[in-house]
């Protein structure tokens, strides 16, 4: 905004004298292209609910109007809204002429009904290749954070080659989505040209807007059909047989639900793309707190996965086990631990990967009392989450815009990952004993509480989660 | 007659609200036991403290001669099996792997599991589904699935709570075939259901709940006698003390 509606600003020019036309365009065309990606990315459209909303149709409701209004509802989601006024204001704030006005209007709706239908297209392709898509979108990521470093690190040498070529640069940028918006306010193409432009635009957006509207009556009669086709489960053989048949039972459903599959991925670009780039930063804190808060925080969340909504995977269908000769605490215990198992093999392998590659962050003692009273404090974060925030977790491969840990846990999570790593890693110097003594007394005293009293996990299921599981249907 | 459960003044509530009043019910080993109410008189919930799912505050249950209490708990689910309503099946297994996952924990004889399981998955035109995915299987089949397991662990009592819903024609008298071979075995079976016809061809002995309370029992001796003047339709609606309302939907 500043770089908007300042550029001209006599004072502004002198203080970024670098700030030349072209720079100028540069910006406003990456940010522009930028802000489509998020656009695009962002638009949301779960306000249609086909599925319940098909239920209407039952009770007679005509199919054309119904058709149409939840078009309507699709279109006016407040996120989708948000990206749109922003759009709005952003554009319209550079008109120098009032034709470039009614064209930026038409550009953005056509833009907004163009992403909505390649959206619901691409939604389709997502359905049908779930992990390659979400392979592919991390490798962009990855690629994203790659550029970001490389320019981070060598900026000036970037600037020097980029500033000749921007005039280049800017003509392809312009030809992106992003930068044919901002063209429609910065180009001055007269009234013709931009009565042409908008009459086909308005056709164009009438057009999708049609095309959507049959694609949303096709979709209300043809519900998604559940294939009944044999599949083994060679991952179901493979946990029973390491975990047994209680804990291999609960880590088989953590394992197939497509959310976690998605953290899985996500946990593990995100320390290959950070710790690499944390390790060439100059900033010695950065080193000794980001870092080993980073990688303390990937059990973390692997445990998150298996513990905050213990109960959430198996729903109603735990009742069965309750049903079945095995004691109660016996079977709660081996989920319990059986959960832990995994996170904790993860835990020591990145302690180890800390004491042998990056010995700087701290001594063995530091990082290994450090990451324990971490992990335990979280699984305690855990374990209420478990009990106090059940939620049924669903299995539908759009499962990851409803995830299984409910949200206000997530926001907790990680808001005290990076408050505990402050708290945690942060160098005392001289005071470091106290700390570790600290921690090493909650550490044991913790371990010794959970051990003895396992009959806690049984109480308070009896009395938190049993009568939600028996009334839901 | 020995008896396979004996219920002595049961009470239940949710929160505030009472759903079982000083229930009185013993039910003989070896028989088919049908226990029919309107909605919300508390047959699934009776089922649901049967198979050790939901407490009670107060009264006293014996199953096979068992306390039902934490002492015995073990011990009567060992020989208690049940198909719910609706059933509870494991939904991301396969309908054999979750037999077989069941039938592991009842500790039932390994050998010849796997032919059994097919033979009754068959007898239920299920067999095709044997390794497809529960979560996709239709609501029948999820019946009859369970229904096989519940047969397969080889109970000694039988709760079967609305086993008919949803079910065929064809399979519901296949299911009265396997309850009655189950009986001659000496297992005790205790049926709700709204299918009347069903319920009186199929059980020995009827139990009437309403509003939480016994209000019958009809043994084959007083269902005999009840039965020569009327149908078990008209003794229920008479015990259940069915409003006439036909002049509200006049309008209609």
């Amino acid at each position: 905004m500043v770089v908007v509606l300042m550029d001209s600003d006599p004072w502004m020019q002198m203080q970024l004298p670098w700030l030349t036309p072209d720079i100028y365009t540069f910006i406003l065309l990456v940010f522009g292209n930028a802000y489509w990606v998020m656009h695009f990315s962002f638009t949301n459209m779960r306000l249609m609910n086909i599925e319940e909303n098909r239920k209407l149709l039952g009770f007679g409701f005509p199919l054309k109007r119904l058709a149409k209004y939840l078009t309507i509802i699709g279109f006016c989601h407040p996120v989708n809204i948000i990206y749109n006024l922003t759009w709005l204001v952003f554009l319209l704030i550079q008109v120098r002429s009032a034709y470039q006005a009614f064209v930026a209007i038409a550009a953005v709706a056509l833009n907004y009904v163009l992403i909505y239908s390649i959206k619901h297209r691409f939604i389709r392709v997502v359905e049908k290749r779930f992990i390659a898509v979400v392979v592919g979108f991390l490798f962009l990521v990855f690629g994203l954070f790659q550029l970001v470093s490389l320019f981070a690190s060598n900026s000036r040498r970037i600037f020097a080659e980029l500033i000749p070529q921007v005039e280049t640069v800017n003509a392809f940028l312009s030809w992106l989505p992003g930068g044919m918006l901002i063209q429609t306010v910065t180009k001055d193409y007269g009234w013709l040209n931009a009565s042409i432009i908008f009459f086909f635009a308005v056709i164009l957006i009438g057009l999708t807007v049609i095309d959507h509207l049959n694609k949303t009556k096709e979709g209300l009669l043809n519900p998604g059909l559940k294939k009944a086709e044999e599949e083994s489960s060679t991952l179901w053989v493979l946990l029973r047989k390491v975990m047994g048949r209680n804990a291999g039972k609960y880590y088989f459903y953590v394992m197939k639900h497509p959310y976690n599959r998605l953290q899985v991925l996500t946990l593990t670009v995100i320390p290959i793309v950070y710790v690499p780039l944390l390790l060439n930063v100059e900033f010695e804190m950065a080193k000794t707190i980001l870092i080993p808060t980073i990688l303390a925080g990937i059990p973390v969340a692997l445990l998150a996965m298996g513990m905050a909504n213990m109960y959430g995977y198996e729903n109603r269908e735990f009742l069965l086990h309750l049903q079945f000769p095995v004691n109660l605490e016996k079977q709660l215990k081996e989920r319990f631990l059986g959960v832990i198992l995994l996170p904790l093999l993860v835990f020591y392998l990145i302690t180890v990967f800390e004491l042998l590659v990056i010995p700087e962050i701290g001594s063995p003692v530091q990082i290994f009392v450090a990451n324990t009273f971490f992990f335990l404090m979280f699984m305690l974060l855990f374990v209420w989450s478990s009990y106090f925030q059940y939620q049924k977790a669903t299995y539908s491969s759009f499962s990851y815009k409803h995830p299984i840990i409910p949200q206000k846990v997530t926001f907790a999570i990680s808001f005290l990952i990076f408050s505990m790593g402050y708290l945690v890693f942060v160098p005392l110097n001289g005071l470091e004993w106290y700390r570790l003594t600290i921690m090493s007394t909650v550490i044991v005293i913790m371990a010794i509480y959970l051990w003895r009293h396992m009959e806690v996990l049984v109480n308070l299921f009896k009395n938190r989660v049993l009568m939600r599981l028996w009334s839901e249907l | 007659m020995e008896r396979a459960v004996e219920i002595k003044n049961l009470d239940k509530s949710y929160e505030e609200t009472p759903v079982l009043k000083n229930l009185n019910l013993n039910i003989p080993k070896g028989t088919v036991f049908g226990l029919i109410g309107p909605n919300g008189a508390g047959k699934s919930t009776l089922i649901g403290i049967l198979t050790g799912l939901l407490s009670f505050e107060s009264g006293e249950i014996s199953i096979h001669g068992m306390k039902l209490d934490t002492k015995n708990e073990l011990e009567i689910k060992k020989i208690t099996a049940s198909v719910l309503q609706p059933p509870l099946l494991f939904e991301q297994f396969s309908s054999l792997e979750f037999i077989e996952y069941v039938c592991e924990i009842y500790e039932v004889e390994k050998e010849g599991l796997i032919e059994k399981a097919y033979s009754l998955m068959d007898y239920f035109d299920i067999k095709d589904f044997a390794k497809i995915k529960v979560n996709k299987l239709s609501s029948g089949s999820r019946k009859k699935l369970a229904f096989v397991t519940s047969v397969l662990v080889e109970p000694k009592l039988l709760l079967l709570d609305e086993p008919f819903e949803a079910v065929d024609v064809i399979s519901i008298d296949r299911m009265k075939t396997v309850i009655r071979k189950l009986k001659a075995k000496g297992v005790t079976i205790i049926v709700t259901s709204h299918i009347l016809e069903v319920v009186e061809n199929l059980c020995d002995d009827i139990a009437i709940l309403h509003k939480g309370s016994i209000k019958a029992y009809l043994d084959s001796v007083s269902r005999k006698e009840l039965q020569k003047d009327s149908s078990l339709h008209e003794i229920f609606e008479k015990y259940v003390e069915v409003e006439r309302k036909e002049e509200i939907v006049d309008w209609l």
